[in-house]
């Protein structure tokens, strides 16, 4: 498939990616994450794309995850109201508070940070500590 | 506006809001009036959810009063034994004094059951014994009482201890026949469960199968025990050894309910020996904010732990640029006793409204390419399709193990974005982000004006 974006065409091997992504929602869904942080690499390096084409597009992808993963959760009765309602104000506000932080410390210590609390939470969940 | 959905890269810190004024000022305006919006709903749900806790005490006390007079109307009937507690009303738990008599010599057993049910359901995929085969059958029940608990007497105790060491693979059934509970389990026994079977086909195309016959009483007994072990896990929170009994036959029991449970009525009966029970008293447990209950989830907490720990994920989940989904799922299965499912399908939503927030302000300035979004996007929408059926197929353990793994990939994935070679690579892509970007805003203007 042909995808023009801003005056550029890319060449999209479209069926690598339906199948990627198919996966991922697979795997989202079932354990109730976001895809996008598999997802980006999926585009950005499966399908060779650049990252400003990718960002957007991407969301867009997922968005179909989430609604069809929300609804079908809501189906086999996983959806608690009470605790959404606690949940879902913290993220809105999150949303608001973390870009004023974003200004004041780097992506890469945070990341770093990141993968160390993972891996700490990764071992828990896997028993081995 | 900066997003807080599971977009990935640092790119989207570029960004923010103030780069970008007169779109995002009106979607700040807006935000900040639906989370008003929100936060007022919620509070009016809580103090609504609150008030109807309030009202019934009354009854319940009247009525348990009544039952107690009852079963003190009419001892060993049938060498039945008596009961009668200190208390008709708890506040998010608490202890009662349980005292009584029962035939001499006999260990009295208290079975305490919560009126208020949960749904529970486990995915048989063991190798049956006799035949060989994996059955896939899934059970399910909505009735199962959202606390349950066994007293036993104190004699027991070195016997359960040696069970709480068994760890995982504790079962039910052995557990309550060793220790001589099987004749107090009476209420889960009789739960009504629907089982299903499983196909290969039904779950990709997201049925749960084919409905089975209903189960004789021997089976559904014994299929209830796997569903109490599903529901509350640990020996400890089913099984306890509490009950001093003396030798002329009255006993007493300090019974402990632990904070976070269902609210409304709870009903204790003593048991001696099978069918010889006392007629069931009730005692009210009361909830009241800022604890709530999540009905669905079966469990009460304190609601403003689990709003700063979303609160403070969601934060990191932006900075980091991966969603809050990966770490607030497995500590909150942690943490509460959540069943993975209810935490699955409500963290799920949260992110619906920035997703969709996100994919407004990016289409804002043509920074999504909806033919190849849209494209994958369909791919998604069937596997989002698919997954949610899995959900309740696995096991909490199997939940965290294979959560375990997926954080170990997520870890490598965000380690090889702060490689030289990513970075470089990255700082020329964020070059050229920039550059579109200021296209993209000039074009708007120009259109603005």
């Amino acid at each position: 498939m042909i995808v023009e974006f801003w005056g550029h065409e890319f060449k999209v091997n479209i069926i690598f990616g339906v199948i990627g992504g198919f996966l991922i929602a697979i795997v989202s869904s079932m354990f109730g994450f976001g895809g996008g942080p598999f997802m980006t690499p999926l585009m950005a390096v499966g399908l060779g794309l650049p990252m400003y084409l990718v960002v957007g597009s991407s969301l867009l992808a997922i968005f179909f995850n989430t609604l069809m993963g929300t609804m079908r959760h809501y189906q086999f009765g996983n959806f608690d109201l009470a605790f959404f309602l606690i949940m879902f104000p913290a993220a809105i506000l999150g949303g608001f508070i973390a870009p004023q932080i974003a200004k004041r410390v780097s992506p890469i210590v945070v990341k770093r940070v990141a993968v160390a609390g993972l891996l700490i939470l990764a071992l828990n969940l896997l028993g081995l500590y | 506006m900066l997003l807080t959905t599971s977009s990935f890269d640092p790119v989207r810190l570029l960004l923010k809001l103030s780069d970008f004024e007169p779109i995002s000022r009106r979607n700040f305006m807006k935000r900040v009036w639906i989370s008003l919006v929100i936060a007022l709903s919620a509070t009016i749900f809580m103090m609504w959810q609150g008030g109807a806790f309030a009202e019934k005490p009354k009854d319940m006390a009247q009525a348990a009063t009544k039952v107690e007079q009852k079963s003190d109307a009419t001892p060993n009937a049938a060498a039945s034994p008596t009961i009668l507690i200190d208390k008709t009303s708890l506040s998010n738990g608490g202890t009662i004094t349980v005292t009584g008599t029962a035939p001499a010599g006999k260990p009295v057993y208290i079975e305490v059951w919560s009126d208020d049910n949960v749904r529970v359901s486990r995915f048989d995929a063991d190798v049956d014994k006799e035949t060989g085969k994996r059955p896939y059958i899934l059970y399910m029940t909505e009735q199962m009482p959202a606390y349950y608990k066994i007293f036993m007497p104190k004699d027991k105790k070195e016997a359960l201890d040696g069970i709480k060491k068994e760890g995982k693979n504790w079962s039910v059934s052995k557990a309550l026949k060793d220790l001589g509970a099987d004749i107090a389990y009476s209420i889960p026994a009789k739960i009504k469960i629907e089982r299903y079977q499983a196909t290969l086909m039904g779950s990709i195309i997201g049925s749960r199968g084919d409905l089975l016959p209903q189960m004789d009483e021997k089976e559904s007994r014994k299929r209830s025990m796997q569903l109490i072990k599903a529901r509350f896990r640990s020996p400890d929170k089913v099984l306890s050894a509490d009950v001093e009994v003396n030798p002329d036959g009255t006993y007493k029991a300090t019974i402990k309910i632990r904070e976070g449970l269902a609210p409304g009525n709870y009903s204790i009966a003593a048991v001696v020996d099978k069918g010889v029970k006392s007629q069931p008293v009730s005692f009210e447990n009361k909830i009241s904010f800022p604890n709530i209950y999540l009905s669905n989830a079966g469990t009460s907490l304190n609601l403003f732990w689990p709003f700063l720990l979303s609160l403070a994920i969601s934060i990191f989940g932006v900075l980091m640029g991966a969603g809050g989904g990966f770490i607030l799922n497995p500590l909150l299965v942690s943490i509460w006793p959540l069943p993975h499912t209810v935490v699955a399908g409500t963290v799920m939503p949260t992110v619906l409204f920035s997703q969709g927030s996100g994919i407004y302000n990016y289409s804002k300035i043509k920074f999504i390419n909806w033919k190849l979004g849209i494209t994958i996007g369909l791919g998604m929408l069937l596997g989002g399709f698919i997954g949610p059926k899995l959900t309740e197929l696995i096991t909490l353990d199997q939940y965290k193990f294979v959560f375990g793994w997926i954080l170990v990939i997520l870890a490598g994935l965000m380690l090889w974005q702060t490689t030289p070679s990513y970075l470089d690579k990255n700082k020329k892509e964020q070059a050229i982000l920039k550059e579109f970007r200021r296209r993209a805003e000039e074009t708007i203007k120009a259109k603005g004006k």
